[in-house]
């Protein structure tokens, strides 16, 4: 399959690169300032902050959605542009290669009813409708979701819609997977499936980014975490545990409140 | 305005999609030019605003509603090739649904508030708003006018479409097959109620948002509107000369919008049953200034209106009946216009000059 | 419960907010009541617009004669029985066909009562208050059969003419909203823009039209909340429609934003799974005997409507 999208081998140890990016929105509220980040293939990676640090421009930075107003991003160790992105083969292996589980679920599951939603992704990839159904019948027994495949969006829940735009992303089959705030607005059932889902896709050798607020669970789906102050820079990097000790540099980062318990 | 299957023939609805197919064709390739690939999802939503916009119905003293469109208010955000797709869709929508509005009729449907509602709401909009800043209270006054034009051309044209019915179809024995009114009937009563009602609901909503977005959203406007001056920026060289004779060539643009589409009646092969011109002239005028009502209704009330004048003419002049109605009722039209522009024009000429300045401060 | 106390010293509250306020009276009584505003009215009616798609989701998947009908043969036969039915010049056709609509819509197991209400709410019943003065000798001129007053010496009333021109345009407009119906209530909507794209309809449209149908009910959503909010703030008895008014300008502004941004975000989650501004959609159509018969059949009852008609004479 991946030698299928992607026709020239990208051999590589290096699956994202930033070097010193920058990104403000309508060139006058800055995102992100001089963030620097590498993120290597199998891994896990958190992305932690305050509400409006950058995180979520980080993300669809890495996705190829939005393009850094200065640094260097690449992804598989091609340089990952505006200009690189018009080219359809490039397009689509990266696309192929690099899911995105938004935040907004409302936005992401946009099609007449889920199973047009789910083998949206394929079908855009050049998948053969015949193939493309099969992977969403597949996809739909995997999450479980097979009761919803003729509904439409309006009809589900926040933690339905949720499952569809993962079943969405997944019906690519990416080896990444970007999440901006899975967890969120989910009920404590759905956001232990989640956590779930998202430990057994870094088992099977998935390289992942999620930004997330959810710190309880990140020792269970993150091997190193990365800390954004409110000045859009990264501050920190390590492993979970080593961040959720060190208190005062969550306290400086607005990340929890002096009242906040911690795992 | 939603024209229902049954109302019009089948030869008219046609004409309907002779019209409306091309607009959706150049509309599509403009379209994807001017928003390229973001088109898809920005007019699927623009159509579900569109659509929400038709269903807030506005009630009218007699129990009646109107409503707004929307088609002027896309227009001047994404250009009125924009609100072409999206406005069709949410027409679509209401008569696949909903069976608001019919499938055969939907060609004209389209063609009155896809087609001619957004270009001539633009035009008018254009006109009034010149040069003018993108935040200056003139663009929504602008945009309210835009929308009170585009809504009653739609109207117009709609009565048109079904004034021509009992002439061009009716059986051997003179029984009409289709919307039984003529032109006389129909363009007075499909104008009044948008002149007074759904005319000034559009232009409210149409400057609301507009004003709205000045205040609290102005990359939204600018999309549509490169060349257009902030506040902050540079404002472009002021027209001088050309501002004193607008609001009479924004009336004369509305005029020949409708003008144009007059033609269309002539086409009736049987006579209209003539009124005599004057007599109706003063109905029309007496009418107009004392019934703010719907449009059912006032097909009702205004054959009890008209029928006092109406047996003295035996010798009908079907021709000069049918132009004579026309021309009062793109008279009416065309001095609305009129009127709004210079009204528009005096408060923008007071409120822009102290408004330049406290910007100006500002920044 | 240090940490706890260092909260509220951080956070200052107003004196007033920590009071409770008087609102309900205490011996229970009830206010004056107010009619809701055409808003409410409005907002209510999409609840009501849900129901009835909601409805038309569950009619579709029962299993009658009309649902197992190809969608585009569906389609395509509404077309040409719209257009048969537009050229019938007798009353009696049209009722003759109005009564094939209800023999369809009964063997396509729809509720025959529910049918007929869904047809002649509304339009039918509109354009017959509507049609009514047309009946008079002033507006349509010929024999007239019903005399009501004079004029000048001659007879004024309903004319033969007027009443078959209103027969004729009712029964007119209540097929047509007939077949219409018929269509939307056997078919799913996602089957139905389907079949719209493989009768010729460009992509983009289907795409447009399949997206705007998902986020009409988003977007309802939202100017639901934006009247909720401003209601549960709105402290007495609300002003009627003036402040309606003013609500409609703010929100329909702070609506195409809202419109805008959506649109931002569905664009880049489109382009995150592969879109390039030409979409790829699943679909599935296989011709059967059924719709090869139910076309032929379409082809004869059109064929005899304008054939029958053509013998009733005009």
């Amino acid at each position: 399959m991946e030698a299928e999208a992607a026709p020239q081998t990208l051999a590589t140890d290096v699956t994202f690169e930033c070097r010193d990016v920058s990104y403000s929105y309508l060139d006058r509220y800055p995102a992100l300032d001089g963030v620097s980040l590498t993120v290597r293939p199998g891994e896990r990676v958190a992305l932690l902050g305050a509400n409006g640090c950058g995180k979520s421009t980080l993300l669809k930075l890495l996705d190829g959605l939005v393009f850094p107003s200065s640094g260097a991003f690449t992804a598989f160790g091609h340089p990952v542009t505006e200009d690189t992105l018009e080219d359809e083969q490039f397009s689509q292996a990266f696309r192929s290669r690099v899911g995105f589980v938004f935040q907004n679920s409302d936005a992401q599951v946009f099609s007449p009813n889920v199973r047009e939603e789910i083998a949206f992704g394929p079908l855009q990839l050049g998948l053969a409708p015949d193939e493309a159904s099969a992977r969403v019948d597949e996809v739909i027994a995997m999450l479980d979701i097979a009761a919803l495949a003729d509904r439409a969006p309006f009809q589900l829940s926040g933690g339905q819609k949720k499952r569809v735009a993962i079943a969405s992303v997944l019906a690519t089959n990416p080896e990444v997977l970007l999440f901006d705030e899975p967890t969120a607005a989910l009920d404590p059932r759905s956001q232990y499936w989640l956590t779930d889902l998202i430990e057994q896709l870094g088992a099977a050798g998935k390289t992942i980014v999620h930004a997330t607020h959810d710190l309880d669970v990140l020792p269970r789906i993150a091997d190193r975490c990365v800390v954004f102050s409110e000045e859009h820079r990264i501050v920190a990097e390590g492993a979970p545990e080593e961040i959720l000790a060190d208190r005062e540099l969550l306290l400086s980062v607005n990340l929890i409140h002096p009242g906040s318990r911690l795992p | 305005m939603h024209i229902p299957d049954g109302y019009l023939s089948p030869q008219t609805c046609a004409v309907g999609y002779v019209i409306a197919v091309p607009a959706w064709a150049v509309a599509v390739r403009r379209v994807q030019r001017v928003v390229r690939n973001r088109h898809v999802p920005t007019l699927a939503v623009l159509a579900a605003v569109s659509f929400l916009v038709m269903m807030f119905n506005i009630p009218i003293p007699d129990g009646t509603t109107a409503h707004a469109i929307g088609a002027t208010i896309i227009a001047i955000l994404l250009g009125p090739w924009a609100a072409v797709l999206a406005v069709s869709v949410a027409l679509g929508f209401q008569a696949l649904l909903f069976g608001d509005g019919g499938v055969l009729a939907f060609g004209f449907n389209c063609a009155n508030m896809a087609v001619l509602a957004p270009f001539a709401g633009y035009g008018v909009y254009k006109l009034i708003a010149g040069r003018s800043e993108l935040t200056a209270p003139r663009r929504a006054l602008a945009a309210a006018a835009g929308g009170y034009a585009g809504i009653n051309a739609a109207a117009f044209a709609a009565a048109i479409e079904f004034g021509v019915q009992p002439d061009l179809f009716h059986n051997s024995a003179g029984a009409p097959l289709y919307a039984p009114y003529h032109l006389d009937q129909t363009i007075p009563a499909m104008m009044l109620a948008h002149l007074t009602i759904a005319g000034i609901a559009e232009g409210i909503l149409t400057g609301g948002v507009v004003a709205y977005l000045q205040r609290a959203n102005v990359p939204l406007l600018r999309v549509n509107h490169a060349g257009v001056a902030a506040p902050g920026e540079k404002p472009g060289e002021k027209p001088a000369g050309p501002r004193r004779v607008r609001p009479l060539y924004v009336a004369l643009g509305a005029v020949a919008v409708m003008a144009v589409l007059t033609p269309l009646g002539l086409l009736a092969p049987g006579g209209a049953f003539g009124e005599d011109a004057p007599e109706d002239l003063d109905l029309h005028k007496y009418g107009l200034s004392a019934v703010p009502s719907g449009l059912n209704k006032y097909n009702g009330f205004w054959h009890h209106a008209l029928f006092n004048g109406y047996d003295f003419t035996s010798d009908a002049h079907p021709t000069i009946g049918y132009i004579v109605s026309a021309v009062v009722g793109i008279a009416i039209v065309g001095a609305a216009i009129f009127l709004i522009t210079m009204a528009v024009r005096w408060i923008a000429a007071r409120r822009g000059a102290s408004r330049r300045h406290e910007t100006v401060e500002q920044s | 419960m240090s940490e706890q106390a260092a909260v509220s010293e951080r956070v200052q509250v107003p004196q007033w907010l920590l009071q409770p306020e008087l609102g309900m009276c205490p011996c229970g009584c009830v206010g004056k009541r107010k009619k809701g505003s055409y808003l409410r009215k409005t907002l209510n009616g999409g609840a009501g617009l849900l129901r009835q798609v909601m409805f038309s989701d569950d009619t579709a998947r029962q299993d009658g004669l009309l649902q197992r009908i190809d969608p585009r043969v569906k389609f395509l036969s509404v077309i040409v029985l719209l257009v048969a039915a537009g050229l019938a010049r007798n009353i009696a056709t049209l009722v003759a066909v109005y009564a094939v609509t209800l023999a369809l819509a009964a063997a396509s197991r729809l509720p025959v009562g529910f049918f007929v209400k869904r047809v002649w709410l509304f339009v039918p019943i509109f354009t017959g208050i509507m049609v009514l003065p047309a009946t008079l000798s002033v507006v349509t001129h010929g024999d007239v059969v019903l005399t009501l007053w004079h004029w000048h010496g001659r007879a004024e009333g309903f004319t033969s003419q007027g009443l078959t021109s209103a027969g004729l345009i009712v029964s007119r407009v209540a097929v047509s909203i007939s077949l219409v119906v018929l269509l939307t209530l056997t078919t799913p909507w996602v089957r139905l823009l389907a079949a719209l794209r493989s009768v010729g309809v460009p992509r983009i449209f289907i795409l447009i039209i399949g997206m705007a149908y998902r986020y009409i009910f988003l977007l309802l959503n939202t100017v639901t909340d934006m009247y909720q909010a401003r209601t549960s703030r709105t402290i007495g008895a609300a002003k009627h429609d003036g402040g309606a008014r003013a609500f409609l300008g703010a929100s329909g502004g702070a609506l195409f934003g809202k419109a805008n941004q959506l649109s931002e975000e569905v664009h880049q989650a489109m382009t995150a799974r592969g879109y390039r501004g030409d979409a790829k959609t699943l679909q599935s159509f296989r011709l059967r005997g059924l719709d090869i018969a139910a076309a032929l059949c379409c082809a004869a009852l059109a064929a005899a409507i304008l054939i029958g008609d053509h013998v009733l004479g005009s």
